[in-house]
Protein backbone atom coordinates (compact mmCIF):
# COMPACT_ATOMS: atom_id res chain seq x y z
CA UNK A 1 0.00 0.00 0.00
CA UNK A 2 2.89 2.01 0.93
CA UNK A 3 4.80 1.33 -1.91
CA UNK A 4 1.90 1.96 -3.77
CA UNK A 5 1.60 5.51 -2.67
CA UNK A 6 5.53 6.22 -2.81
CA UNK A 7 5.38 5.30 -6.63
CA UNK A 8 2.61 6.97 -7.62
CA UNK A 9 4.28 10.00 -5.52
CA UNK A 10 7.22 9.34 -7.88
CA UNK A 11 5.20 9.56 -10.93
CA UNK A 12 3.55 12.67 -9.55
CA UNK A 13 6.93 14.20 -9.62
CA UNK A 14 8.21 12.95 -13.20
CA UNK A 15 5.08 13.99 -14.63
CA UNK A 16 5.46 17.59 -13.00
CA UNK A 17 9.31 18.04 -13.32
CA UNK A 18 8.75 16.27 -16.90
CA UNK A 19 5.70 18.93 -17.77
CA UNK A 20 7.50 22.14 -16.73
CA UNK A 21 10.86 21.01 -19.03
CA UNK A 22 9.75 19.86 -21.99
CA UNK A 23 10.87 16.70 -21.34
CA UNK A 24 8.88 12.73 -21.11
CA UNK A 25 8.39 11.62 -17.61
CA UNK A 26 10.87 8.76 -18.23
CA UNK A 27 13.84 9.89 -18.41
CA UNK A 28 13.18 10.51 -13.98
CA UNK A 29 11.10 6.96 -14.28
CA UNK A 30 14.19 4.54 -15.08
CA UNK A 31 16.53 6.14 -12.51
CA UNK A 32 13.78 6.56 -9.92
CA UNK A 33 12.52 2.38 -10.16
CA UNK A 34 16.27 1.44 -10.73
CA UNK A 35 18.20 3.25 -8.29
CA UNK A 36 15.32 4.03 -6.29
CA UNK A 37 13.40 0.63 -6.28
CA UNK A 38 16.58 -1.42 -7.57
CA UNK A 39 14.07 -2.42 -10.43
CA UNK A 40 15.98 -4.43 -12.92
CA UNK A 41 16.60 -1.67 -15.64
CA UNK A 42 14.63 -3.19 -18.51
CA UNK A 43 11.73 -3.80 -15.98
CA UNK A 44 11.63 0.11 -15.48
CA UNK A 45 12.37 0.67 -19.35
CA UNK A 46 8.98 -1.25 -19.61
CA UNK A 47 7.17 0.55 -16.72
CA UNK A 48 8.25 4.00 -18.45
CA UNK A 49 7.47 3.31 -21.66
CA UNK A 50 3.96 2.87 -20.02
CA UNK A 51 4.13 6.18 -18.78
CA UNK A 52 5.12 7.98 -21.95
CA UNK A 53 1.97 6.98 -23.69
CA UNK A 54 0.03 8.28 -21.29
CA UNK A 55 1.65 11.64 -21.25
CA UNK A 56 1.65 11.48 -25.00
CA UNK A 57 -1.87 10.60 -25.78
CA UNK A 58 -2.94 13.27 -23.05
CA UNK A 59 -0.76 15.71 -24.88
CA UNK A 60 -0.96 15.44 -28.07
CA UNK A 61 -5.14 15.01 -27.83
CA UNK A 62 -4.77 18.59 -27.20
CA UNK A 63 -2.08 19.90 -29.60
CA UNK A 64 -4.03 17.82 -32.70
CA UNK A 65 -7.86 20.16 -31.56
CA UNK A 66 -5.82 22.81 -31.76
CA UNK A 67 -3.88 22.37 -34.46
CA UNK A 68 -0.21 22.94 -33.11
CA UNK A 69 0.81 19.37 -34.22
CA UNK A 70 1.42 18.79 -37.85
CA UNK A 71 -0.09 15.72 -38.20
CA UNK A 72 0.81 14.67 -41.83
CA UNK A 73 4.76 15.58 -41.07
CA UNK A 74 4.38 13.37 -37.71
CA UNK A 75 3.04 10.37 -39.48
CA UNK A 76 5.56 10.50 -42.00
CA UNK A 77 8.39 10.45 -39.52
CA UNK A 78 6.96 7.83 -37.38
CA UNK A 79 7.57 5.44 -39.71
CA UNK A 80 10.79 5.72 -39.41
CA UNK A 81 10.54 6.38 -35.60
CA UNK A 82 8.20 3.23 -34.79
CA UNK A 83 11.03 1.23 -37.38
CA UNK A 84 13.76 2.48 -35.04
CA UNK A 85 11.46 1.40 -32.41
CA UNK A 86 10.84 -1.92 -33.09
CA UNK A 87 14.43 -2.62 -33.81
CA UNK A 88 15.43 -0.81 -30.28
CA UNK A 89 12.74 -3.14 -28.86
CA UNK A 90 14.05 -6.36 -29.87
CA UNK A 91 17.76 -5.24 -29.35
CA UNK A 92 16.86 -4.31 -25.64
CA UNK A 93 16.80 -8.04 -25.14
CA UNK A 94 20.37 -8.62 -26.28
CA UNK A 95 22.26 -6.12 -24.13
CA UNK A 96 23.07 -6.34 -20.38
CA UNK A 97 21.77 -4.39 -18.23
CA UNK A 98 25.08 -2.44 -18.04
CA UNK A 99 25.59 -1.57 -21.48
CA UNK A 100 22.17 -0.22 -20.67
CA UNK A 101 22.81 1.62 -17.78
CA UNK A 102 25.55 2.60 -19.49
CA UNK A 103 24.21 4.25 -22.52
CA UNK A 104 21.03 5.61 -20.00
CA UNK A 105 24.10 7.45 -18.05
CA UNK A 106 25.41 8.94 -21.51
CA UNK A 107 21.67 9.71 -22.38
CA UNK A 108 21.76 11.56 -19.16
CA UNK A 109 25.08 13.48 -20.20
CA UNK A 110 24.01 14.67 -23.26
CA UNK A 111 20.42 16.18 -21.73
CA UNK A 112 22.56 18.15 -19.23
CA UNK A 113 24.13 19.55 -21.61
CA UNK A 114 21.34 20.47 -23.85
CA UNK A 115 19.69 21.78 -20.82
CA UNK A 116 21.96 24.10 -19.18
CA UNK A 117 22.63 25.53 -23.21
CA UNK A 118 19.11 26.00 -22.61
CA UNK A 119 18.93 27.66 -19.32
CA UNK A 120 22.31 29.86 -20.38
CA UNK A 121 19.97 31.09 -23.10
CA UNK A 122 21.95 30.26 -25.95
CA UNK A 123 20.85 31.28 -29.47
CA UNK A 124 21.62 28.08 -31.04
CA UNK A 125 18.85 26.41 -29.10
CA UNK A 126 16.75 28.57 -30.00
CA UNK A 127 14.26 27.94 -32.89
CA UNK A 128 16.66 28.97 -36.81
CA UNK A 129 13.36 28.47 -38.12
CA UNK A 130 12.14 31.70 -40.42
CA UNK A 131 8.43 31.89 -41.54
CA UNK A 132 8.72 31.70 -45.24
CA UNK A 133 5.98 31.17 -47.68
CA UNK A 134 4.38 28.15 -48.41
CA UNK A 135 4.83 26.36 -51.91
CA UNK A 136 3.56 28.27 -54.37
CA UNK A 137 0.61 28.57 -56.70
CA UNK A 138 2.29 28.08 -60.49
CA UNK A 139 4.29 24.74 -59.62
CA UNK A 140 2.92 21.50 -58.52
CA UNK A 141 3.88 21.14 -55.25
CA UNK A 142 6.09 18.09 -54.53
CA UNK A 143 5.62 15.50 -51.49
CA UNK A 144 7.59 17.32 -48.84
CA UNK A 145 5.78 20.07 -49.78
CA UNK A 146 2.86 18.73 -48.79
CA UNK A 147 3.88 18.04 -45.69
CA UNK A 148 4.59 22.40 -44.75
CA UNK A 149 2.58 24.31 -42.09
CA UNK A 150 1.21 27.54 -41.85
CA UNK A 151 4.34 29.77 -42.54
CA UNK A 152 7.14 27.20 -42.95
CA UNK A 153 8.07 24.94 -45.13
CA UNK A 154 9.33 21.67 -44.61
CA UNK A 155 13.54 21.04 -45.62
CA UNK A 156 16.00 18.07 -45.05
CA UNK A 157 13.04 15.17 -44.95
CA UNK A 158 15.85 12.42 -45.23
CA UNK A 159 17.76 14.16 -42.23
CA UNK A 160 14.76 13.94 -40.72
CA UNK A 161 13.96 10.45 -41.25
CA UNK A 162 17.30 9.37 -40.46
CA UNK A 163 16.67 11.07 -37.17
CA UNK A 164 13.64 9.70 -36.21
CA UNK A 165 14.81 6.20 -36.56
CA UNK A 166 17.60 7.17 -34.38
CA UNK A 167 15.37 8.68 -31.97
CA UNK A 168 12.98 5.03 -32.19
CA UNK A 169 15.89 2.97 -31.20
CA UNK A 170 16.86 5.48 -28.43
CA UNK A 171 13.24 5.21 -26.43
CA UNK A 172 12.53 1.77 -26.99
CA UNK A 173 16.37 0.69 -25.22
CA UNK A 174 16.24 3.56 -22.54
CA UNK A 175 12.05 4.10 -21.76
CA UNK A 176 12.22 7.52 -22.84
CA UNK A 177 10.00 9.18 -25.95
CA UNK A 178 12.71 10.37 -27.85
CA UNK A 179 11.56 14.05 -27.99
CA UNK A 180 15.21 15.01 -27.01
CA UNK A 181 16.17 13.86 -30.70
CA UNK A 182 12.85 14.33 -32.62
CA UNK A 183 12.47 17.88 -31.40
CA UNK A 184 15.90 19.50 -32.62
CA UNK A 185 15.32 17.26 -35.77
CA UNK A 186 12.54 18.65 -36.83
CA UNK A 187 13.38 22.51 -35.26
CA UNK A 188 17.40 22.51 -36.14
CA UNK A 189 17.38 20.27 -39.65
CA UNK A 190 14.00 20.53 -40.78
CA UNK A 191 13.15 24.70 -40.20
CA UNK A 192 9.86 23.61 -38.46
CA UNK A 193 9.05 26.00 -35.92
CA UNK A 194 9.78 24.79 -32.18
CA UNK A 195 6.06 24.66 -30.97
CA UNK A 196 5.31 23.04 -34.15
CA UNK A 197 8.25 20.72 -33.53
CA UNK A 198 7.40 20.11 -29.88
CA UNK A 199 3.66 19.13 -30.69
CA UNK A 200 4.55 17.08 -33.35
CA UNK A 201 7.10 15.13 -31.39
CA UNK A 202 4.65 14.87 -28.59
CA UNK A 203 1.96 13.04 -31.10
CA UNK A 204 4.77 10.08 -32.70
CA UNK A 205 5.94 9.71 -29.20
CA UNK A 206 2.94 7.88 -28.56
CA UNK A 207 3.43 5.42 -31.94
CA UNK A 208 7.22 5.18 -31.16
CA UNK A 209 6.67 3.61 -27.65
CA UNK A 210 4.07 1.76 -28.68
CA UNK A 211 6.34 0.04 -30.94
CA UNK A 212 8.56 -1.14 -28.18
CA UNK A 213 6.09 -1.29 -25.64
CA UNK A 214 3.86 -3.70 -27.53
CA UNK A 215 7.24 -6.19 -27.02
CA UNK A 216 7.63 -5.57 -23.21
CA UNK A 217 4.06 -6.35 -22.71
CA UNK A 218 4.25 -9.53 -24.70
CA UNK A 219 7.24 -10.90 -23.35
CA UNK A 220 5.91 -10.06 -20.05
CA UNK A 221 8.62 -7.68 -18.90
CA UNK A 222 5.47 -4.98 -17.84
CA UNK A 223 4.77 -5.67 -13.64
CA UNK A 224 1.21 -4.53 -13.81
CA UNK A 225 1.44 -3.44 -9.85
CA UNK A 226 4.35 -1.05 -10.70
CA UNK A 227 3.18 0.62 -13.90
CA UNK A 228 -0.78 1.35 -12.77
CA UNK A 229 0.28 3.56 -9.89
CA UNK A 230 3.26 4.86 -11.80
CA UNK A 231 1.15 6.00 -14.51
CA UNK A 232 -1.48 7.54 -12.50
CA UNK A 233 1.19 9.65 -10.50
CA UNK A 234 2.64 10.63 -14.27
CA UNK A 235 -0.66 11.75 -15.63
CA UNK A 236 -1.42 13.72 -12.50
CA UNK A 237 1.85 15.30 -12.10
CA UNK A 238 1.87 16.59 -16.29
CA UNK A 239 -1.44 17.87 -15.91
CA UNK A 240 -0.37 19.80 -12.79
CA UNK A 241 2.76 20.64 -14.73
CA UNK A 242 1.14 22.38 -17.35
CA UNK A 243 -1.05 24.47 -15.32
CA UNK A 244 1.44 25.99 -13.60
CA UNK A 245 4.01 26.02 -16.23
CA UNK A 246 3.44 29.87 -16.62
CA UNK A 247 4.31 30.50 -12.83
CA UNK A 248 7.40 29.16 -12.22
CA UNK A 249 10.56 30.14 -13.40
CA UNK A 250 11.58 27.25 -15.62
CA UNK A 251 15.84 28.69 -15.66
CA UNK A 252 16.10 27.83 -12.14
CA UNK A 253 14.55 25.12 -12.17
CA UNK A 254 16.46 23.82 -15.73
CA UNK A 255 19.83 24.87 -13.48
CA UNK A 256 18.43 22.58 -10.54
CA UNK A 257 17.64 20.02 -13.22
CA UNK A 258 20.78 19.60 -14.79
CA UNK A 259 22.58 18.37 -11.04
CA UNK A 260 19.88 15.88 -10.24
CA UNK A 261 20.58 14.83 -13.80
CA UNK A 262 24.42 15.00 -13.74
CA UNK A 263 24.19 13.04 -10.41
CA UNK A 264 21.77 10.29 -11.62
CA UNK A 265 24.62 9.76 -14.49
CA UNK A 266 26.60 9.12 -11.86
CA UNK A 267 24.81 6.82 -10.25
CA UNK A 268 23.98 4.82 -13.60
CA UNK A 269 28.19 4.53 -14.66
CA UNK A 270 28.53 3.20 -11.22
CA UNK A 271 25.85 0.41 -12.16
CA UNK A 272 26.95 0.31 -15.86
CA UNK A 273 30.55 -0.71 -14.14
CA UNK A 274 29.45 -3.20 -11.26
CA UNK A 275 29.72 -6.52 -12.25
CA UNK B 1 5.22 38.32 -48.68
CA UNK B 2 3.10 35.27 -48.88
CA UNK B 3 2.49 33.46 -51.96
CA UNK B 4 -0.70 31.51 -52.64
CA UNK B 5 -0.54 27.87 -51.78
CA UNK B 6 -0.93 25.51 -54.61
CA UNK B 7 -4.92 24.15 -54.65
CA UNK B 8 -3.28 20.40 -53.74
CA UNK B 9 -1.72 21.62 -50.70
CA UNK B 10 -4.47 23.87 -49.53
CA UNK B 11 -7.02 20.47 -50.04
CA UNK B 12 -4.21 18.75 -47.96
CA UNK B 13 -4.32 20.93 -45.10
CA UNK B 14 -8.22 20.92 -45.30
CA UNK B 15 -8.37 17.39 -44.64
CA UNK B 16 -5.34 17.07 -42.13
CA UNK B 17 -7.17 20.05 -40.09
CA UNK B 18 -10.57 18.08 -40.30
CA UNK B 19 -8.41 14.25 -38.79
CA UNK B 20 -6.69 16.20 -36.38
CA UNK B 21 -9.79 17.03 -34.97
CA UNK B 22 -11.39 13.63 -34.80
CA UNK B 23 -7.74 11.96 -34.15
CA UNK B 24 -7.23 14.63 -30.76
CA UNK B 25 -10.91 13.51 -29.48
CA UNK B 26 -10.26 10.00 -29.99
CA UNK B 27 -6.99 10.31 -28.21
CA UNK B 28 -8.50 12.34 -25.26
CA UNK B 29 -11.79 9.93 -24.53
CA UNK B 30 -9.42 6.99 -24.68
CA UNK B 31 -6.91 8.61 -22.48
CA UNK B 32 -9.72 9.20 -19.82
CA UNK B 33 -11.11 5.89 -20.13
CA UNK B 34 -8.11 4.04 -19.81
CA UNK B 35 -6.84 6.05 -16.65
CA UNK B 36 -10.00 5.16 -15.43
CA UNK B 37 -9.28 1.43 -15.95
CA UNK B 38 -5.94 1.75 -14.23
CA UNK B 39 -7.14 3.97 -11.47
CA UNK B 40 -9.72 1.21 -10.20
CA UNK B 41 -6.96 -1.61 -10.82
CA UNK B 42 -4.59 0.43 -8.06
CA UNK B 43 -7.66 1.26 -5.73
CA UNK B 44 -8.40 -2.78 -6.52
CA UNK B 45 -4.36 -3.04 -5.28
CA UNK B 46 -4.74 -0.95 -2.07
CA UNK B 47 -8.29 -2.96 -1.02
CA UNK B 48 -6.51 -6.07 -1.40
CA UNK B 49 -3.11 -4.71 0.50
CA UNK B 50 -1.33 -5.95 -2.72
CA UNK B 51 2.81 -4.39 -2.20
CA UNK B 52 3.94 -3.58 -5.62
CA UNK B 53 7.47 -4.66 -5.17
CA UNK B 54 6.53 -7.00 -2.22
CA UNK B 55 6.67 -10.41 -3.95
CA UNK B 56 8.32 -9.68 -7.45
CA UNK B 57 6.70 -11.72 -9.19
CA UNK B 58 3.54 -10.47 -11.09
CA UNK B 59 0.65 -11.91 -12.76
CA UNK B 60 1.97 -12.32 -17.23
CA UNK B 61 0.02 -10.60 -19.23
CA UNK B 62 -2.85 -12.09 -21.14
CA UNK B 63 -5.47 -10.63 -23.53
CA UNK B 64 -7.73 -12.96 -23.35
CA UNK B 65 -7.94 -13.69 -19.64
CA UNK B 66 -8.68 -10.07 -19.10
CA UNK B 67 -12.34 -10.19 -18.77
CA UNK B 68 -12.55 -13.23 -16.55
CA UNK B 69 -10.00 -10.89 -14.66
CA UNK B 70 -11.84 -8.02 -14.30
CA UNK B 71 -15.63 -10.24 -13.79
CA UNK B 72 -13.75 -11.55 -11.08
CA UNK B 73 -12.48 -8.26 -9.66
CA UNK B 74 -9.07 -8.61 -9.26
CA UNK B 75 -6.68 -5.84 -9.82
CA UNK B 76 -4.05 -6.82 -12.52
CA UNK B 77 -7.16 -7.23 -14.86
CA UNK B 78 -8.68 -3.55 -14.91
CA UNK B 79 -4.82 -2.37 -15.38
CA UNK B 80 -4.06 -4.98 -18.21
CA UNK B 81 -7.02 -3.72 -19.63
CA UNK B 82 -6.29 0.12 -19.28
CA UNK B 83 -2.91 -0.45 -20.90
CA UNK B 84 -4.43 -2.87 -23.47
CA UNK B 85 -6.42 0.42 -23.88
CA UNK B 86 -3.29 2.40 -24.16
CA UNK B 87 -1.34 0.82 -26.61
CA UNK B 88 -4.48 0.77 -28.63
CA UNK B 89 -4.50 4.74 -28.90
CA UNK B 90 -1.84 5.39 -31.05
CA UNK B 91 -2.90 2.55 -33.08
CA UNK B 92 -6.17 3.74 -33.40
CA UNK B 93 -5.27 7.44 -33.93
CA UNK B 94 -3.22 6.28 -37.43
CA UNK B 95 -5.82 3.93 -38.19
CA UNK B 96 -8.30 7.21 -37.92
CA UNK B 97 -6.09 9.38 -39.88
CA UNK B 98 -5.38 6.51 -42.51
CA UNK B 99 -9.08 6.22 -43.23
CA UNK B 100 -9.75 10.11 -43.50
CA UNK B 101 -6.66 10.53 -46.28
CA UNK B 102 -8.18 7.33 -48.27
CA UNK B 103 -11.15 9.33 -48.09
CA UNK B 104 -9.50 12.12 -49.20
CA UNK B 105 -7.81 10.79 -51.91
CA UNK B 106 -4.46 11.56 -50.66
CA UNK B 107 -3.38 7.34 -51.23
CA UNK B 108 0.45 8.57 -50.67
CA UNK B 109 -0.15 9.27 -46.40
CA UNK B 110 -3.13 6.69 -46.33
CA UNK B 111 0.00 4.24 -47.50
CA UNK B 112 2.12 5.98 -44.56
CA UNK B 113 -0.63 4.72 -42.30
CA UNK B 114 -0.34 1.42 -43.46
CA UNK B 115 3.64 0.80 -43.40
CA UNK B 116 2.57 2.10 -39.68
CA UNK B 117 0.33 -0.22 -38.78
CA UNK B 118 2.76 -2.94 -40.57
CA UNK B 119 5.45 -1.91 -37.97
CA UNK B 120 3.05 -2.06 -34.97
CA UNK B 121 1.74 -5.68 -36.28
CA UNK B 122 5.48 -6.57 -36.61
CA UNK B 123 6.26 -5.24 -32.97
CA UNK B 124 3.86 -8.09 -32.31
CA UNK B 125 5.10 -10.79 -34.61
CA UNK B 126 8.17 -10.18 -33.38
CA UNK B 127 7.03 -10.44 -29.19
CA UNK B 128 5.37 -13.58 -30.02
CA UNK B 129 8.31 -15.49 -31.95
CA UNK B 130 10.34 -14.42 -28.84
CA UNK B 131 8.04 -15.84 -26.67
CA UNK B 132 8.38 -18.76 -28.58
Amino acid sequence: MITGLVLAGGGVLAGLFGSLLGLGGGVLIVPLLTLGFGLPLRESVSVSLVSVIVTSSAGASVYLRKHVANLRLGMVLELFSASGALVGGLIAFLLSEQVLAGLFAALLLWMSGTMLHRAMGSPASASPAVAEPGPDSEAEPSFTDTLAGPGYRVHRLPLGMAGSVFAGLVSALLGVGGGIVKVPTMNVLMGVPLRVATATSNMMIGITATSSAVIYLLRGQIDPFVAGPTAIGVFVGATLGSRVAHRVNTRLLQVLFVIVLLYTAVEMVQKALAS
Amino acid sequence: MSAQRHPAVTSTAATAARLETIAGRLLAWGTRLALLFILVGVVGMAVKGIDPLGGRSFPPYSLVAIPGQIARLQPEGFIWAGMTLLVALPVGRVTVSGAGFLAAHDRRLALVSVLVLLVIVSSVIAALGLQG
